[in-house]
């Protein structure tokens, strides 16, 4: 396992009259090398869980395991500095992760705190603006100079640089146009695949996911209210409603035509591509007798 | 039923035009320019969304407009004020604006001061302030958060602060900067019937930068920015229909519109279902 929590509970504030539980006896397991989709009304706690995964906040309850390190609740934290390089976080806000004068001081700045030379940073910088298709000229450019979607790339791009173990991202798509966005998941997907990285996605953009995730998670008010394969979503999305979610238009689709053919069994089809071409293969009951 | 509503817009576009711009420039050096000789205009009442690449200049055009970034050529007219020093007070009341992160706009320990100060700087009566600070708190469900610190709340809360702060002031235009990117589905429906009702209401004109198909979708028109000009300037449907504009903008049709598509692809016509219900009953009657 990559990440296991066991009863983890997390108050902010907890000894102050605002004291404020965001998490409660939370009990979850994320395979290495799985792509997992973590989904949740406003407010439900996800922000709060993946600061948790690399030991930016301490469970007030419970144990939090990632990768070799035990994190207990009540105890002195060991040293996290090894797992914060293997474990990259990108924030909700890129702007708020940023702070260097040009582009690639900041993309340096992870691999040289974490020993690399200045030459071989440099490198991990251009190949991380490669991947996330930035052009190399925006390098020398003040990052708070960048449009919204390019910063979001160059934070992202900053992570990526640190090459971690486990790559978590809060809501990495917003401000991203759709082109951007498919390419981002696409890069993700190579991450997992080809590297047997472990990528774990904060999104309410569920649609756009939901063809790649092997599993999903699902807080409502603090608590995990799903956990599972995407087979096992898709034959009950109406848990997400009760979560103060919307089902995806990809789950809704597929779910009318499942329902209607007794499809249960079979993997669901969540892009527009894949389930037109079961469509296709389907009786065509009495559509074709009209033409 | 289309008729009339074509009059309508017939109308709608003989009211007064509120924005207007012609020939407007801006770069921060001359060597990169950002956006380059851009000219349109917005009349009163109208719904309007603003699309393209990431980096197109979606951002520079609206703050442009009151003057967050100062234009480099061009005139740039706001409620039938021309954009200069002496006026940038009067075009900033008109214009409220909701950024993609609303962190950047609050300034009060509390919710409840942070939509009022925006209200004190508009000289307002008591009176007017708590009833305006309760009836828009109230329709963004944000009206048991008054207490609260905004650093407490969480991102999908705190845009909905935002926007009750922006609403409050009653603003001629509202300009949403992706102002829904950081909302789950929910409250993302919520802003658009929040949207809708305020389109309805006809007091405003809405500008609204967006990449989401369904969003697009909702509005009266298309701007469509790429390279830092303005390349098409459409209905939605039209823009749909169109592949290479939609690619050229780096946006995606609506799910449902792509399910038509791929199916028409494998020789099944049907048009684009309004929901799931109705694929099923058009396939399999």
């Amino acid at each position: 396992m990559a990440i296991e929590l066991q009863q983890v509970s997390y108050t902010y504030a907890e000894r102050s009259l605002w004291k404020q539980t965001a998490l409660h006896g939370i009990d979850l397991s994320i395979k290495q090398g799985s792509i997992v989709g973590i989904a949740g009304a406003t407010g439900s706690g996800k922000s709060t869980l993946l600061q948790l995964f690399n030991g930016i906040l301490k469970p007030t309850q419970g144990t939090v395991r990632v990768l070799d390190v035990t994190i207990k609740a009540g105890e002195k934290s060991p040293k996290l500095f090894p797992l914060r390089r293997r474990v990259g976080l990108v924030f909700q806000f890129p702007e708020q992760q940023m702070f260097e004068e040009t582009v690639e001081k900041d993309l340096c700045f992870g691999p040289l705190n974490f020993g690399m030379s200045l030459d071989e940073a440099k490198e991990r910088a251009r190949k991380a603006m490669n991947d996330m298709g930035l052009d190399l000229k925006l390098l020398d450019r003040n990052p708070f100079r960048l449009s919204g979607g390019q910063m979001r790339k160059a934070a992202i791009a900053s992570v990526l640089a640190m090459e971690p173990d486990v790559v978590v991202l809060d809501e990495p798509t917003a401000t991203l146009d759709p082109i951007s966005r498919a390419e981002l998941i696409a890069l993700l997907v190579r991450l997992c695949r080809e590297q047997g990285r472990t990528i774990i996605i904060v999104t309410h953009r569920m649609d756009e996911l939901l063809p790649y995730a092997d599993s999903w998670i699902v807080l409502n008010e603090g608590s995990t209210a799903f956990q599972g394969s995407v087979k096992e979503l898709a034959a009950d999305p109406a848990i997400l409603e009760r979560c103060g979610l919307t089902v995806p238009q990809s789950l809704r689709y597929w779910r009318a035509v499942a329902d209607r053919f007794g499809l249960d069994g079979e993997n669901p089809r969540l892009t527009a591509e894949s389930l037109a071409e079961l469509i296709a293969s389907l009786p065509a009951g009495k559509r074709d007798a009209h033409e | 039923m289309n008729e009339t509503s074509k009059d309508q817009d017939k109308e709608a576009g003989e009211n007064q035009t509120v924005i207007s711009l012609e020939g407007v420039s801006f770069g921060y050096s001359p060597e990169h320019p950002i956006l380059q000789n851009i000219t349109l205009t917005i009349p009163q009442g109208q719904w309007v969304c603003l699309v393209g690449p990431n980096g197109c200049g979606k951002s520079t055009l609206v703050k442009l407009l009151n003057a967050l970034l100062p234009k480099s050529a061009g005139e740039i007219v706001v409620c039938g004020q021309k954009l200069e020093e002496e006026t940038i007070g009067y075009i900033r009341q008109s214009i409220g604006m909701v950024f993609q992160n609303p962190d950047n706009q609050f300034i009060g320990a509390t919710v409840e001061e942070d939509i009022l100060f925006g209200l004190e700087g508009l000289c307002l009566s008591h009176a007017e302030m708590e009833s305006r600070l309760h009836s828009y708190t109230q329709r963004l469900g944000i009206d048991h958060l008054l207490a609260k610190h905004p650093g407490e709340l969480s991102g999908g809360q705190k845009q909905r602060v935002a926007i009750a702060s922006i609403l409050a002031m009653e603003p001629g235009i509202v300009i949403f900067d992706e102002a829904s990117s950081m909302l789950d589905e929910g409250s993302r429906d919520e802003l658009m019937g929040i949207l809708h009702d305020m389109r309805a209401e006809g007091k405003y004109t809405i500008l609204m930068i967006t990449h989401d198909a369904d969003e697009i979708l909702a509005t009266d028109r298309v701007l469509a920015l790429q390279g830092g000009g303005l390349v098409a300037d459409v209905t939605p449907a039209e823009l749909f229909l169109n592949a290479e504009l939609l690619e050229r903008c780096h946006l995606q049709e609506p799910y449902a519109w792509g399910l038509a598509h791929e199916l028409q692809k494998r020789g099944i016509q049907i048009d684009v279902p309004a929901s799931e219900k109705e694929l099923i009953d058009t396939l399999w009657p």
